[in-house]
């Protein structure tokens, strides 16, 4: 058969990775996985591909899955990310299990994306399932700045927000469930703008103007809780400031405070997210590598409510950013005219552990 | 590059002038700054800065992927071009329309509000540049149409029968009259933004807060 054009290229978004590359590819996740191993995280590994139904986000304006049909016309799709399928294996084969429940992963995930960036890329993260605990947040949040740290990154940051601050400052201003959904989209795309806008156009109450205005911006350390309070004596707004005071004395204890910043513009995924959220951020590398928080009302869709939070670390996208870390290994080559002692003279090396290049005559 | 240092894209073209004396008043040192020059990138060392100089169109994808910490661009650029970037400001100049225009001997019946009535136009062929904010009037409305994507010149399109209608922005008008164009519907208002990677507007956010503070004083 003869080679097309087609048969040399690869589908939009999809990447070879090449020895280099691979290599710090493993190196990373390796170091990763250990470190999920010493916190007591237990590895698994869930299909690629699981039923549309499972793994579809329900407010996803712009479907990123890739979906197939399988042979009795059920729609499937390619995993876009690791914990909806965690939580459909929990809910459906580990209901018996002794909580909170701890699990690492690693794989790839698939993104339909329509701009140009890769659509499969690799990811590895953890959940923590059952415990609805400040101190759970907490060693969620110590876990992946350990994890930056072992990977050798040294200038990172992680910012820190809580939704329920805003969730509960929005219920009790009372606004319709349409401007609410339209501020919402404007802070997940932080479109200050945006907000600006709706809060003029809207003719809103002063007070709420400045909660929308204010607490986007409101960033720093733990001073800028006492400001948070300040806006609201709801007793599910103070609560959730409460907690993230926790978190934060917490994060201190983890010796991790340093690299943690409060912020209460660190607000996306409205429908998902209910606790505390985070995201990690390395200087030359322009989209958040860490993307995780409190997710407690995911197990419902699986009939199985619990308490959980978690997250993920985009290892793709870090290959590129790190510099080559690992000097090719050391390795022999056995050339000779017999290839019988060639041949006993790899094994014997490669026996001993050492790497061995078979020469081919 | 340090924390403390900010790449700031500036875009060719009309918004060129407005921007750099915005960033002037603001207290930054412009003098050396030209469009003119074959210069792309200017250093700022003062400021902690650099100015980098591109396409109107790019800059969001300058800044969606770090190239640039801030850029200042349309927000119909910044409509059509749909990147994941954190828009900060609204910097009210640059004023343009997104109207559906139609040739003049040729235009819709008029509703009782005045208005045209558009839904006759259906399956009709759309010359833009602007092709997705195109789509989404038109699919908002329960309209189906074509679009045709062009790079410029729309106004020529209706002339040559390419297409029955065009999706442009507009400023004064004056170009839509010149080619018997009128407008029939209006489809939003844009200004310039100004606009952050999102990384850099949490990892600079000391910096790129002062300069946002700092521009809103003259907007």
């Amino acid at each position: 058969m003869q080679k097309t054009v087609l048969k040399q290229r690869t589908p939009a978004g999809m990447l070879d990775i090449l020895p280099e590359a691979a290599a710090v590819l493993e190196k990373l996740e390796r170091d990763i996985m250990e470190l999920f191993y010493l916190w007591a995280y237990d590895r698994v590994i869930t299909p690629t591909i699981e039923f549309a139904a499972c793994v579809q986000p329900e407010s996803d304006g712009e479907d990123h899955l890739y979906k197939f049909f399988d042979r009795r016309g059920r729609i499937i799709a390619l995993r876009p990310e690791f914990t909806t399928p965690i939580a459909r294996m929990v809910s459906s084969r580990m209901r018996e299990l002794k909580l909170p429940l701890r699990f690492s992963y690693s794989g790839n995930v698939f993104r339909y994306t329509t701009d140009d960036r890769p659509r499969e890329f690799r990811q590895a993260g953890v959940e923590l399932i059952g415990s609805a605990s400040a101190l759970a947040d907490a060693e969620i949040i110590a876990l992946a700045i350990e994890a930056l740290r072992r990977l050798g990154i040294k200038d990172f940051q992680l910012s820190m927000g809580e939704m329920s601050i805003f969730v509960g400052l929005m219920e009790e201003t009372g606004i319709s469930e349409g401007l609410r959904a339209q501020l919402e989209n404007a802070l997940s795309r932080k479109d200050i703008v945006a907000i600006e806008q709706l809060a003029d156009q809207n003719r809103l109450t002063e007070s709420v103007r400045k909660i929308l205005l204010r607490l986007p911006h409101l960033r720093g350390g733990v001073e800028i809780l006492d400001e948070v309070s300040q806006l609201s004596n709801r007793p599910a707004v103070a609560g959730a400031v409460e907690n993230l005071r926790r978190v934060y004395d917490y994060l201190g204890e983890f010796g991790v405070q340093d690299a943690v910043v409060l912020d209460m513009g660190v607000l996306r995924g409205f429908a998902y997210y209910t606790g505390v959220i985070f995201e990690g951020y390395v200087p030359g590398v322009a989209f958040p590598v860490i993307e995780g928080g409190r997710y407690d009302r995911l197990y419902d869709d699986f009939q199985n409510p619990l308490p959980a939070t978690g997250f993920a670390l985009n290892l793709s996208s870090l290959v590129t950013f790190l510099p080559e870390q690992k000097a090719p290994e050391e390795q022999e080559t056995v050339d000779g005219e017999q290839a019988g002692q060639v041949i006993r003279r790899c094994r014997e090396l490669r026996a001993q552990g050492r790497r061995t290049v078979m020469a081919l005559r | 590059m340090s924390q403390n240092h900010l790449t700031i894209a500036l875009p060719k073209g009309k918004l060129f002038e407005d921007s750099l004396q915005l960033l002037a008043k603001a207290g930054w040192d412009c003098a050396d700054i030209r469009e003119d020059s074959r210069k792309l990138v200017f250093d700022l060392p003062q400021d902690r800065a650099r100015i980098i100089i591109c396409r109107p169109t790019d800059i969001p994808t300058y800044v969606e992927n770090g190239a640039a910490d801030i850029g200042f661009v349309g927000k119909d650029i910044l409509l059509e071009e749909n990147k994941d970037v954190a828009e900060l400001l609204d910097l009210k100049f640059g004023f343009c329309r997104f109207v559906v225009a139609m040739p003049e001997e040729n235009l819709p019946p008029r509703l009782p509000d005045g208005g045209y009535d558009l839904s006759a136009l259906n399956h009709r062929r759309v010359a833009t540049k602007f092709t997705r904010v195109a789509q989404t009037f038109f699919n908002e409305r329960g309209m189906q149409v074509t679009t045709i994507k062009l790079h410029g010149n729309i106004e020529l399109a209706p002339r040559v029968r390419l297409a029955e209608m065009i999706v442009d922005i507009v400023s004064t008008g004056k170009t839509l009259r010149e080619n018997r164009l009128a407008e029939v519907a209006q489809i939003l208002e844009a200004t310039t933004r100004l606009i952050a990677n999102q990384v850099a507007y949490r990892i600079k956010h000391q910096r790129i807060s002062e300069l946002t503070g700092a521009l809103r004083r003259f907007v």
